[in-house]
């Protein structure tokens, strides 16, 4: 390919600065910041304890510190800067009107420990949300408190356990997770003292029903399964699956990451999922904040909402109250009610949409993924072909064959203006490229994203092979050497020897 | 609807290029008994944004709140100052809607924040490594038992009573459905006996946890536990809960910790009402390859320029599942950033100060108790036990402060179950003035 | 990608050196190119007994992880510590300084293979 087309697809790129390391810049730091407080003595006691040697942490003036994070800032790619197609992350525009709201200081700076009473502002946002989560779910029992998607599914498998256990069933300790599950699946059966047993999905990438009721039997406790699955296909079989375990005496679990499909449409407490971990960031537009912090408030059915973790959010006429004790409940998972700030932007999203319009996300978010399957469905080869949900599964089968990998495409979507798709995941196709445009994506970045990928395509037909090994060329930093990383870790600087 | 740009015309257009004849036909698979009747689900009509900060706004206001009340609420939250540079730091859109960096040559932002962050902890605990953060202090003490299990091949797990009843009761949870034995040594009242702790290891013993400063605030050395641990292959996992601490008295690292865990919502982190905060992870170097959590590490790129990449990652579940470090997917990633702007316009001098002034308050109080109440003995930094006649007098108190828009501090049984409903749990940080202690003190007076 | 004619292999791609009474292990060529840089190896204790065919140490890359099977039962009486600072040489010399452990040769084998046999299944 003679002519650059570098640029044909996105804005170019302005000044970016270098900034070192806070522990490289030698000056002396400055007099310190000027702090509230008691300026007073400390007990005798307490000072045999003074620390002797400072911990060696530099500061800087307010305007070095924050000229430092800023330029960091600047060699961040995030949803406000552009297209983010992670497949599985739902990557929706967050509301910069809830960044304003948890920000009041009604609800930034409130103790968990305070009397209800000087609280029930508070109280009374988060218990309107878990019963909003339950109806969207149609699992009517929430509990707010995981503080991720995996740390709900431990949450949801210990209530599962419980549940099995309160029947008389405390030797079902099997937990059949299909191949296609993300990690945490059988990594948070582990946790909850339960092991896994894998399920090959059939040909189209679903949950084979042969499979399933091969697995099935007495110490069954619970199926996993993601309801759309990590391919961004619908279980059709939803309904003969979760019959099937719950005739061989088991529970189905639902990991909820990929509810932006049905939010509004369809609910899976409906279709006999008995227990639903919701990622509040994925799903209801929290941010991801560079990985965090996330919400996995968890909703079950009946028979699992005796198990909820404590402390429950209640109401009591029109009081509203933190209940801590419960015979029955697993326990807390966590220190605190749950991620509060998290949820309250939860809450305001869903807010927004009311009954009238939640729907439309999922509309939208599966309409989109469509559309840029539709687009390239003709140069990427798709594993499961089919509408798909609010999620597209392609590989580089086709692209292979000139010599360019899923990791290649993807370091060179970077040159062209777009953060990459999810890539190598869900594991049963081989160099997977999973899409998620999300809801909140006009119709013009779609076009630009696709018209990149046939580029992309272009390329390796044409043999530029080259350009696509050596990309990216074009961000802050080229290809980072991962294996040096791993075998010589340097997690910290190292502190200056005098 | 504003956060969807498509408008009917270009859905239409989707629709077509698609070659279905409407938003239904995307929805087929789905059994019909299944769908939901638009517009059906029991949820509140739509607001307008407007419509959405005044109903917040309402209910912010039923709310009473540190930013006008004098504050001594402590127990693992702390209030302490937040600079407005690192709101503001955090509500940068490349901060804030950045996700986790998997594609590190377009997230150095996030990663070099993190390596900095790493640093600072470590450097502030005293210990070699620290990831870059978990959920929170009470899920980070379970992990750490669920660690010192893994280094040791032991199962058994000592748990000092003088730790933050939540980190107890959570890291009991996470140990309670696999094998191994969890044991708690009872300290006594406000105990710091550690001899009681000793006593109790043995050698299926794979570590002991405490907390520095424990729960009620005392703060005493660990040297002898250190000692017995040694003797016993057993690891030291010392638990903190206000982070601060660690500018004015020795740290955990300083003491002889293996793996120290703690919460670091003092560093710039509002209290809100319980979260997002921030767990911490540390521990020695030898022991990092059965850390938890994601880490990130100091590289090179194509160009031989100095990057940083999240590493060690076949500790986690993507690629080791079942036989992972942890089921733990995510960090506090924000929380992190937030942490690191506010060390960096610390400094030490800065960290020293906040401490120096949540310490001075605390012995202000202390020193000026009338005969009537009593404080826990020894050496405390910010936080401790005031101990009233009865109930009656505490409640006394407690209500004469809420006449004085202050919160005196938590009744102990809230969150310590089954104690005497005659203490509280009292603490201090650089957001207390003279006036505040002025004012508590003569409430006191009003509880004889 | 090589196969040396004086070892044995098994079909987890392991290969085994007997001389006398002990057995050196290691993975072969095809293992170590398949795994890509090999970051860490998790050595096993030196006196514990394996059987055949069980996972005596773990071998890791930057994106994967795989268990290493022994070829034959034994005890472990040496493994080279040489990996803890050098963990490349799995992929430098997967048959040579990069072997992994040595047994005392105990009771029992996996299905062994020679150089031919494992070219062959290789090429199934």
């Amino acid at each position: 390919m003679s002519q650059d087309t570098t640029f044909k697809y996105s804005a170019t790129v302005g000044i970016q600065h270098e900034e070192a390391l806070l522990f490289e810049r030698v000056h002396e730091a400055p007099s310190s910041i000027h702090l509230p407080g008691i300026d007073g003595d400390i007990s005798a006691e307490l000072s045999l304890f003074s620390r002797q040697q400072a911990a060696g942490i530099p500061g800087l003036s307010e305007p070095e510190t924050v000229r430092h994070f800023v330029r960091m800032s600047q060699w961040n790619h995030g949803i406000e800067t552009g297209f983010y197609p992670l497949g599985s992350c739902t990557m929706k525009y967050n509301p910069r009107v809830n960044e304003l709201l948890v920000r009041l200081p009604g609800l930034a700076h409130i103790h968990p420990d305070q009397p209800e009473h000087t609280v029930q502002g508070a109280l009374e946002l988060l218990y309107e949300l878990q019963g909003w989560l339950g109806e969207i779910s149609g699992l009517p029992y929430v509990t707010l408190q995981p503080a991720a998607g995996a740390h709900g599914e431990l949450t949801g498998l210990m209530m599962i356990r419980a549940a099995l256990d309160a029947r008389g069933d405390a030797h079902r300790r099997k937990v059949l997770v299909p191949d296609s599950a993300h990690g945490t699946n059988p990594a948070s059966a582990a946790l909850c003292g339960m092991h896994t047993v894998e399920l090959k999905s059939g040909p189209d990438g679903r949950i084979d029903l042969d499979e399933l009721k091969a697995h099935l039997d007495d110490d069954t406790a619970a199926l996993m399964m993601t309801n759309p699955n990590t391919a961004g296909a619908f279980e059709s079989d939803i309904k003969e699956i979760c019959s099937l375990v719950h005739a061989a005496g088991a529970l189905v679990y639902g990991d909820g990451a990929n509810l932006n499909a049905l939010v509004g449409v369809a609910r899976p407490g409906d279709m006999g999922i008995d227990c639903l971990h919701i990622n509040v960031h994925k799903t209801f537009s929290t941010p991801h904040g560079g990985g965090g912090p996330g919400g996995g408030p968890v909703a079950v059915n009946e028979e699992l909402a005796p198990f909820l973790p404590v402390p429950r959010i209640e109401k009591n006429g029109n009081a509203y109250t933190l209940a801590h004790a419960c015979e029955t409940s697993v326990g807390p998972v966590l220190g605190t009610a749950g991620q509060i700030g998290v949820l309250l932007r939860a809450h305001a999203y869903i807010a927004a949409f009311g009954h009238e319009h939640l729907h439309r996300i999922a509309e939208d978010a599966v309409l989109n993924a469509n559309y840029v399957l539709h687009r390239l469905q003709e140069r990427y080869h798709v594993p499961f072909p089919g509408l798909c949900k609010h999620e597209c599964l392609l590989t580089d089968e086709w692209q292979e064959k000139h010599g360019a990998k899923t990791l290649d495409i993807a370091k060179r979507l970077i040159d062209l203006g777009f953060h990459p798709m999810t890539i190598y995941f869900p594991l049963i196709v081989h160099g997977a490229m999973l899409i998620e445009p999300t809801e909140t994506e006009s119709r013009e970045t779609l076009d630009a994203f696709c018209d990149a990928m046939l580029d992309i395509a272009d390329a390796c037909e044409a043999g530029a092979t080259e350009m696509l090994h050596e990309a990216p060329v074009k961000p802050f930093r080229r290809r980072l050497d991962e294996t040096q990383a791993a075998r010589k870790p340097v997690l910290v600087w190292p502190v200056e020897q005098p | 609807m504003r956060f969807l740009p498509h408008t009917g015309s270009d859905r239409q257009a989707m629709l077509d290029s698609i070659g279905v004849s409407g938003m239904h036909d995307l929805f087929a698979d789905i059994p019909s008994e299944f769908h939901v009747e638009k517009g059906s689900l029991k949820l509140a009509d739509a607001l307008s944004e407007a419509g959405i900060v005044r109903k917040f706004t309402r209910a912010a206001e039923k709310n009473h709140n540190a930013s006008n009340s004098r504050y001594f609420l402590g127990g693992g939250t702390y209030h302490h100052f937040v600079p407005a540079a690192v709101d503001y730091v955090i509500s940068r859109g490349e901060f804030l809607t950045a996700y986790t960096p998997y594609q590190p040559e377009i997230s150095q932002g996030t990663l070099q924040a993190l390596f900095e962050f790493q640093t600072m902890i470590a450097r502030l605990t005293g210990m070699d490594v620290s990831n870059a953060s978990m959920y929170e202090a009470a899920t980070a003490t379970a992990e750490a038992a669920l660690m010192a299990r893994r280094v040791t091949r032991k199962s058994r797990v000592l748990m000092a009573g003088s730790v933050n009843p939540r980190y107890r009761a959570v890291t009991a949870n996470y140990l309670s459905r696999l094998d191994g034995e969890y044991a708690e040594v009872d300290m006594g009242a406000f105990g710091t006996d550690l001899d009681k702790v000793i006593a109790a290891m043995d050698e299926q013993t794979a570590c002991v946890i405490v907390q520095y400063p424990d729960f009620y605030g005392s703060v005493y050395d660990l040297a002898p536990l250190h000692a017995a641990c040694d003797a016993n292959r057993c690891l030291m996992v010392v638990a903190f809960s206000d982070i601060s601490a660690f500018a004015l008295i020795e740290s955990p690292g300083a003491m002889g910790a293996d793996i120290a865990v703690g919460s670091g919502q003092s560093l710039g982190i509002p209290m809100g009402f319980g979260g997002p905060h921030l767990g911490l992870f540390t521990c020695k170097q030898k022991y990092v390859r059965q850390m938890p959590g994601r880490v990130c590490g100091m590289t090179s790129d194509a160009n031989g320029k100095r990057g940083f990449v999240l590493t060690l990652s076949t500790r986690e579940q993507h690629i080791r599942r079942e036989k992972a470090t942890s089921n733990i997917c995510s960090n506090q990633g924000l929380m992190c950033t937030a942490a690191a702007t506010y060390m960096t316009l610390m400094g030490d001098a800065g960290l020293a100060t906040v401490a120096r002034h949540s310490a001075a308050a605390l012995q202000s109080l202390v020193s000026q108790l009338p005969a009537h109440v009593s404080a826990a003995a020894g050496a405390h930094y910010n936080e401790t036990v005031l101990s009233f006649a009865g109930y009656a007098a505490r409640e006394r108190f407690l209500l004469a402060t809420r006449n004085h828009d202050m919160f005196a501090g938590i009744p102990l049984e809230q969150i310590e179950a089954g104690v005497d409903t005659r203490h509280l749990l009292v603490a201090t940080t650089e957001m207390i003035e003279e006036a505040d202690i002025t004012d508590f003190l003569a409430a006191l007076e009003v509880s004889l | 990608m090589t196969i040396p004619a004086d070892l044995k292999y098994t079909k987890e791609h392991e290969w085994v050196r007997i001389e006398g009474d002990t057995a050196t292990f290691g993975i072969s060529d095809h293992a170590q190119e398949a795994l890509g840089d090999i970051v860490f190896v998790e050595l096993p204790e030196i006196g514990r007994t394996v059987d055949a065919g069980e996972a005596y140490a773990v071998v890791e890359s930057v994106k994967a992880v795989s268990d290493v099977y022994a070829p034959v039962a034994g005890e472990i009486i040496e493994v080279n510590n040489a990996l803890e600072g050098e963990s490349e040489l799995v992929n430098t010399d997967p048959y040579g300084a990069g072997w992994i452990a040595k047994v005392k040769i105990g009771e029992g084998s996996a299905e062994l293979l020679s150089d031919h046999e494992y070219n062959t299944f290789l090429e199934e």
